[in-house]
């Protein structure tokens, strides 16, 4: 095991292919992956930015989602859950080297993309998925090469590829034309979810994904953060299998000042436009300048801060008055 | 041997998928891969096609060849891939061929030079993959008849369910 130093992940790659290794090639920092070699081949890839087999063939409906775990359960410690799945009649053995080849080849872009990334290689590791392909480490890297390329000559602007997505409310042109994929992006884009989110929402390679993305914002249908946090954070829940996606909530401003536009009062017909007032403060009709109370938000089920419980007891069992007084008025019913 | 799920004690369907539609069985013997109709099967099958002289199976969003074999134009599969990526994508979403009548399908396309027949014929999988087989055949020796059903057969028989 060699120790992490910052190199570029594709030469590294070449490196213990020339040597013949097995072993996984890890790659840190944003997002990062890891590339598996068996003895000098390519096996398989994953990318915290690429569903994986599991996930693309779970979103898709194409395996139940028991059948997948199932599938974990038994085959992960001997690393034949991809064999396992063909023997048992689940995956054609097409359909598996498919879904493989096109799994590793996407998170082999994101792993190995990065020019200098710290990156170590763990000799002797194996994947769960066991060896189902067997592709030539220059072909990968020469790919992740080409895959880069692509992206800039569609738009040359890397924050697409991690940033949150945020389609524009209203499209430049009077006609624009998308493709399918592309629309399903956009209905799934909520202002929240990051490409990678959207990927494993809709089980699509994550290439193909970004693909998409670069397309849109250059047609200029993506609003582009401007000066946002620079880091691109990858925010999902593990194994989000086609559900929820987890996606950050923007943090309570410091000042009292309300998120939301407040409607304050009607406005008279001014003569000239509305200047576009940033969302700092709206001024009433009186002048008073209106901020909501700021209320402290209580958890579901979680119990009353203890100024406000007070001493009152516990409530503990029935309330009996009140069962007596229904049964009263149950009698007088008779 | 055929296929049954005697061995299998966690399917929850308890379904056989490895018949194919023609009703005959597939081998499965664990130790002999290659009987089991994987891709290299599928491109070894293809070249089997009377005037085959190359074939590919070539992903169409990114224009990589993801398995080739035999010949390709120029010796060079990963450029005619590219260039197949961007036909299929052509006919796909930048022609208006597929959406004249709802829920249409693109089934394949052929280009015919004064050399030989392109075959393209997309792969349908129920999992995300943008997949078409390539069928490069030679002019004389190659009947459009026969390829295109012999690599129908061979797109569903690779995603055979």
């Amino acid at each position: 095991m060699s120790p992490s130093k910052t190199v570029a992940p594709g030469r590294l790659l070449a490196q213990v292919a020339g040597e013949r290794q097995t072993g996984a090639l890890v790659v840190r920092g944003h997002p990062g992956g890891a590339v598996y070699v068996l003895e000098g081949r390519v096996i398989y890839a994953e990318s915290p930015a690429a569903p994986g087999v599991g996930e693309l063939l779970t979103a898709s409906g194409r395996l139940a989602g028991r059948t997948w775990q199932n599938a974990l359960d038994r085959g992960t410690a001997t690393a034949r859950v991809g064999r396992m799945l063909v023997e048992h009649g689940h995956l054609t053995q097409g359909e598996l080297e498919l879904c493989v080849l096109g799994a590793t080849y996407d998170a082999a872009y994101f792993a190995l993309a990065p020019q200098d990334a710290p990156a170590e290689f763990l000799g002797g590791a194996t994947h769960w998925l066991g060896p189902v392909v067997h592709i030539d480490p220059a072909a990968v890297t020469r790919e992740v090469r080409r895959r880069a390329k692509m992206l800039d000559d569609i738009f040359p602007d890397p924050r697409v590829d991690t940033e949150v997505v945020t389609p524009i409310t209203r499209p430049p042109r009077e006609r624009i034309t998308l493709t399918a994929p592309q629309w399903e992006l956009l209905v799934h884009a909520d202002g929240q979810r990051t490409p990678a989110d959207l990927a494993f929402l809709l089980g699509k390679a994550g290439f193909a994904t970004i693909q998409e993305l670069r397309r849109l914002a250059a047609a200029g249908l993506l609003d582009l953060p401007g000066v946002r946090d620079k880091a691109p954070e990858f925010v999902r829940l593990p194994r989000s299998r086609g559900t929820a996606v987890d996606a950050h909530r923007p943090q309570l401003r410091p000042d009292n000042s309300p998120t939301v536009p407040v409607v304050s009062g009607v406005r008279p017909a001014a003569p000239d436009p509305p200047a576009p007032t940033a969302l700092t403060e709206e001024t009433s009709a009186n002048g008073t300048v209106y901020r909501p109370p700021r209320l402290a938000r209580r958890k579901p089920g979680a119990k009353l801060p203890k100024e406000l419980a007070g001493d009152a007891p516990p409530h503990t069992g029935t309330d009996e008055v009140l069962l007596k007084r229904i049964r009263t008025a149950l009698r007088a019913l008779r | 041997m055929t296929p049954t799920h005697s061995g299998c004690d966690w399917c929850p369907y308890g379904r056989q998928r490895m018949a194919h539609g023609d009703g005959h069985a597939v081998e499965v013997n664990p130790a002999l891969r290659s009987d089991v109709p994987g891709v290299d099967h599928c491109l070894q099958e293809a070249m089997a096609i009377p005037g085959a002289v190359g074939a590919s199976i070539v992903d169409y969003t990114t224009g990589f060849p993801v398995a080739t074999t035999g010949a390709a134009p120029n010796d060079d599969h990963e450029a005619a891939a590219a260039g197949t990526a961007d036909v299929v994508q052509a006919a796909n979403s930048r022609s208006l061929f597929v959406s004249a009548i709802p829920h249409d399908l693109l089934e394949d396309l052929i280009i015919t030079t004064a050399g030989g027949y392109h075959l393209l014929r997309p792969v349908q999988t129920d999992f995300d993959s943008r997949l078409v087989l390539y069928v490069w055949l030679d002019r004389v020796l190659g009947n459009l008849a026969v390829a295109r059903h012999r690599m129908q057969k061979l797109a569903d028989d690779l995603v055979a369910t």
